[in-house]
């Protein structure tokens, strides 16, 4: 074995893929040759970076849920007993999609229909909540007092400083960095601001004091381009904004209300 | 009735892959959203396919939907025009800013992820699948169905752009 050859190998060498033959070969050689033995240190030590550094993500926990109701609605198609239309998803429209579309449409309605029908005490916090998000982003304020992207640093800093305890999540996993936290107001009310970047776009989370404890279910709308999220849970008002899609904004909402 | 057992087959073998399968696309779409949209339809069509399993292993199998759906998911974004390149230009800058100016704390981390981000995207593959998934070379072939042969060569060459890329990050930092 000469160092050309080694080199071609290494790699399927480290990853255990050659014969024990080849393997006790390069062994051999690895002993003897420090140039070698370098190349392989290294590429040990780009493993271990890999391994321990590199973020694995994980399906969001809404995903799987919403999984299996497609599939239970694709399996309980009266169809598909019969012959199973072929369906080709690159091709144009079929009457599936039309299916699929016209059930969409009518959930949608339903489900904003609902919306629209219940009380809606907090959409004027929306405002408040976004002039608060936008005075935070100008220069000559402070968007963080405490800067850290450890909650167990965050969280604590607003102890004795308000009288409620917001969660603070890691959710960098998640593609949502924490960056810190700050005293702010809403409407008047002082609040605690929770940071957090996704990509390039701010999230400011206002979290303040709730008039009664009567819990508050998920509710995303935007507003002069931003996105808001309000909930509210624990005795605790909630809303969200950004400048990102009210999708991501969304689903950031779940993963901070996710018990 | 048979399509519950189906159903409840396919979430035994093959949903308890999606965690996996959502890493896997991920890494490709680098979208959140994009990962989202590239599993469900991936399982939709497995789901479609699922008496026709084959391939060193379901896992693998599953794998191969996931990326092609995610190709596709690309694809599309593609042929949207102006959105895609606004999406890697957002990317890019997200990546390079995170090295830099972000909490000097996590900045392996990030240089880990920005490096991979930023691999050429037949690189990016083989290398999650190796170093994150711990997939055999066997398998990775099946899933990006090239030869072994490419599968090693692509792992190497992918190693070499990452370790190229983490020792001039360290120097940058010593200077």
């Amino acid at each position: 074995m000469n160092c050309a050859r080694l080199q071609q190998v290494l790699d399927a060498h480290i990853d255990g893929e050659l014969d024990r033959a080849t393997a006790s070969e390069i062994t051999a050689h690895l002993a003897e040759c420090a140039a070698c033995a370098t190349l392989r240190d290294q590429r040990l030590a780009l493993r271990q970076a890999l391994r321990t550094e590199a973020p694995y993500f994980k399906a969001p926990a809404t995903l799987a849920p919403a999984i299996r109701r497609s599939l239970e609605h694709a399996s309980a198609r009266p169809a598909a007993s019969v012959n199973p239309p072929e369906i080709n998803w690159r091709a144009g429209p079929t009457w599936f999609h039309a299916a699929v579309f016209a059930t969409v449409a009518a959930l949608v309605g339903l489900i904003s229909g609902h919306w629209l029908a219940q009380p809606l005490p907090d959409y004027p916090l929306r405002d408040p909540a976004v002039a608060s998000h936008v005075a935070a982003l100008a220069p000559t304020r402070q968007l963080i007092q405490v800067a850290s992207s450890d909650r167990h640093t965050v969280k604590p800093w607003f102890q004795g400083k308000i009288d409620f305890a917001p969660p603070v999540k890691d959710l960098g996993h998640e593609g949502f960095v924490l960056m810190g936290g700050r005293l702010d107001q809403v409407a008047d009310k002082p609040a605690a601001a929770v940071v957090y970047q996704v990509r390039k776009h701010v999230i400011n989370l206002f979290v303040w004091r709730a008039t009664d404890r009567a819990p508050d279910a998920i509710a995303t709308s935007s507003m002069r381009g931003f996105s808001v999220t309000t909930w509210a849970a624990d005795g605790m008002r909630f809303a969200a904004v950004s400048d990102v899609d009210a999708r991501d904004l969304s689903r950031f909402a779940q993963l901070v209300s996710a018990p | 009735m048979a399509d519950i057992s189906k159903l409840s087959r396919f979430e035994a073998v093959v949903l308890v892959h999606l965690d996996a399968a959502y890493n896997l696309a991920r890494w490709l779409t680098r979208d959140a959203s994009g990962a989202d949209d590239a599993v469900q339809e991936a399982c939709l069509r497995a789901f479609r396919f699922f008496d026709s399993l084959q391939g060193p292993s379901p896992k693998a199998w599953f794998m191969a939907v996931v990326r092609s759906a995610s190709l596709d998911w690309l694809k599309d974004q593609r042929t949207r025009g102006a959105d895609d390149s606004y999406d890697e230009a957002l990317h890019t800058a997200s990546a390079s800013e995170s090295t830099e100016s972000l909490v000097a704390r996590d900045s392996e981390a990030r240089w880990v992820h920005a490096g991979i981000a930023a691999l050429p995207r037949e690189y990016r593959e083989v290398l999650v699948l190796r170093e994150l998934e711990e997939l055999s070379y066997k398998e990775i072939s099946a899933i990006v169905d090239v030869p072994i042969g490419t599968v090693i060569s692509r792992l190497s060459r992918g190693r070499d752009l990452l370790q190229q890329r983490l020792l001039e990050s360290r120097e940058r930092k010593r200077s």
